[in-house]
């Protein structure tokens, strides 16, 4: 290997996810292994000691996203992850530093995309929501990965990377390079124990009483500048991505690996000669409404293409100018083993259904 | 220029060495290289596939392959995705030692008795890089030299005593497209 050999590496989404989060400064993971997110525990359990870091595999996932609660109370920068039906267990956890404004990464690598209501809804308690960002391949879920770390510090609050198991398990020559992406605000606010003893001591409550010498907003003034914040981060965090859009008489909506596959039947069908086109969310929520808005007034028909009985349907029948445009073409498809995508994402259902509804 | 290789045998059989391999490298060369497995739970014997897409430029492959141009058929069992797949004219690299090239249709087929060579190179368990070998000398992606030290990175230190072997199969395999 000569000094002019190209930087990029062979590595999965994984290994690749790993390398990002710590080129962005992740130094803390606690996970608990559960497919497809298995090889990130793995690969942060290696990787993060060559570092400096720490890796813990955890009893449970609860025990593992509250091990993570802690390190970023403590001023680190942590994640953690399951796939969907591990994060259904941290819920509580993830209101908690939603409440506590605490900046976290929790990467779900999820077995399908029957998580879109989870990752966008959430389970926990309160007027909180999480920035989910739903990568559509391994070098975007790199480039994610390190916004993600960004925006949870910028807002102070937990993030989620929607993968699955195609950006888990692909191999894909990527070059992992730390990311600029701007000043971010002083951790003044974490437990690092420098005020111990002084009765200054910090404090990190959900209801944010404060002290009786140096009382807090308490929960009214807290929980209302928290929704506050989640109503800025919703004005101007949203992304998304328009394919084809010009002319399309037919819009397919799709976001994920799933985007990926109906970006390649959108380029069949227009060298056919039909006027069709792919809007994707990029962040799943905040759901970028205004520009599905401005990229389907025209068209006659708006497809929505997920994995699930229709989750992401609902959004878009938010924001879609005249709902009765708006058809379901998706559908739960579960690989035998329970732990991946089924026969519907391949492109020739893809096509035939998209061909079926615009007939 | 891009190439897409489906390779599809049984698990034992080093699909996914051969894999890795070739996608590494590619990678090595200079090459983008997308690769996308798909394995059975058991240790031997079940389903193993395994998608290399390269290109020289940016490269956008579905980890699920529409279609693709070549395929290496170490095993008929479970090999219906692949020949499926394989555009009409495409290349079949057959292992004849243990699959039917007959049973391959509307395709340019190229019966390698894989086995057969790699016990003739002193390298019984290595008909994997012996297909690999006449593969990169059929369709030119990336060097014999380039799979060898691939192969060298991706073998596990426990592995090592089997690297002079496997080199040999590489090279036998290529030798096998050289024309007498």
């Amino acid at each position: 290997v000569t000094s002019a050999a190209p930087a990029r590496e062979l590595l999965d989404g994984c290994a690749a996810i790993t390398e990002s989060a710590i080129a962005a400064g992740c130094r803390f993971f606690a996970g608990y292994p559960m497919s497809p997110f298995t090889g990130l525990l793995e690969n942060m359990s290696r990787r993060l000691p060559q570092v400096g870091g720490h890796c813990l595999n955890a009893e449970s996932e609860i025990e593992a996203v509250n091990m993570a609660l802690g390190a970023a109370a403590a001023g680190a920068r942590a994640a953690t992850g399951s796939c969907g039906q591990g994060l259904a267990l941290m819920q509580e956890a993830i209101a908690e530093l939603a409440l506590n404004e605490l900046p976290m990464v929790i990467v779900n690598m999820a077995r399908n995309q029957q998580d879109y209501f989870q990752a966008t809804r959430g389970g926990g308690w309160g007027d909180y929501r999480t920035i989910t960002l739903a990568p559509k391949d391994v070098p975007e879920a790199v480039e994610h990965t390190q916004l993600l770390f960004h925006l949870a510090d910028r807002y102070r609050a937990p993030v989620i990377l929607y993968g699955d198991p195609f950006i888990a398990q692909t191999h894909v020559s990527v070059d992992v390079t730390a990311r600029d992406l701007g000043p971010l605000p002083a951790k003044d606010w974490a437990l690092d124990g420098s005020t111990g003893g002084t009765g200054h001591s910090r404090q990190i409550w959900t209801w944010a009483m404060g002290k009786v010498t140096d009382p807090g907003p308490g929960p009214d003034g807290h929980w209302r500048a928290i929704a506050a914040k989640f109503d800025d981060i919703a004005r101007t965090e949203a992304r998304s991505e328009s394919y084809c859009i010009e002319g399309a008489e037919t819009v397919v909506v799709a976001f994920g690996s799933a985007a990926l596959f109906v970006e390649h039947v959108v380029d069949e069908l227009r060298a056919d000669g039909y006027p069709i086109g792919l809007f994707r969310p990029v962040t799943l929520w905040p759901f970028a409404g205004a520009e599905l808005a401005a990229a389907t007034r025209k068209a006659r028909r708006v497809l929505v293409f997920e994995l699930n009985a229709g989750q992401m349907l609902d959004d878009v029948r938010q924001f879609v100018h005249d709902r009765d445009t708006v058809r379901f073409i998706g559908g739960v498809s579960i690989h035998g083993s329970g732990l991946s995508f089924g026969p519907l994402l391949d492109v020739a259902p893809i096509r035939s259904r998209i061909l079926e509804a615009a007939a | 220029v891009r190439n897409e290789v489906v390779i599809t045998g049984i698990g034992g059989q080093g699909i996914q060495l051969m894999a890795k391999t070739l996608a590494l490298a590619a990678t090595r060369s200079g090459l983008q290289a997308m690769l996308a497995s798909e394995f059975g739970g058991e240790m031997r014997g079940g389903p193993s596939q395994a998608s290399v897409v390269t290109d020289d430029h940016q490269l956008r492959a579905l980890p699920i392959l529409p279609s693709a141009s070549s395929a290496i058929v170490m095993h008929h069992k479970h090999s219906d995705f692949a020949l499926d797949r394989l555009e009409p004219g495409g290349l079949a690299l057959v292992n004849s030692s243990v699959a039917d090239p007959a049973a391959v249709r509307d395709a340019e087929v190229i019966a390698v008795p894989a086995l057969d060579v790699a016990r003739a190179a002193g390298a019984p368990n290595a008909g994997g890089f012996v297909m690999l070998g006449a593969y990169v000398m059929v369709r030119q992606i990336v060097s014999v030299a380039a799979l060898g030290s691939a192969m060298r990175e991706l073998v596990p230190p426990y592995r090592a005593q089997h690297i002079s072997a496997n080199l040999r199969a590489l090279e036998a395999g290529a030798a096998q497209m050289v024309p007498a």
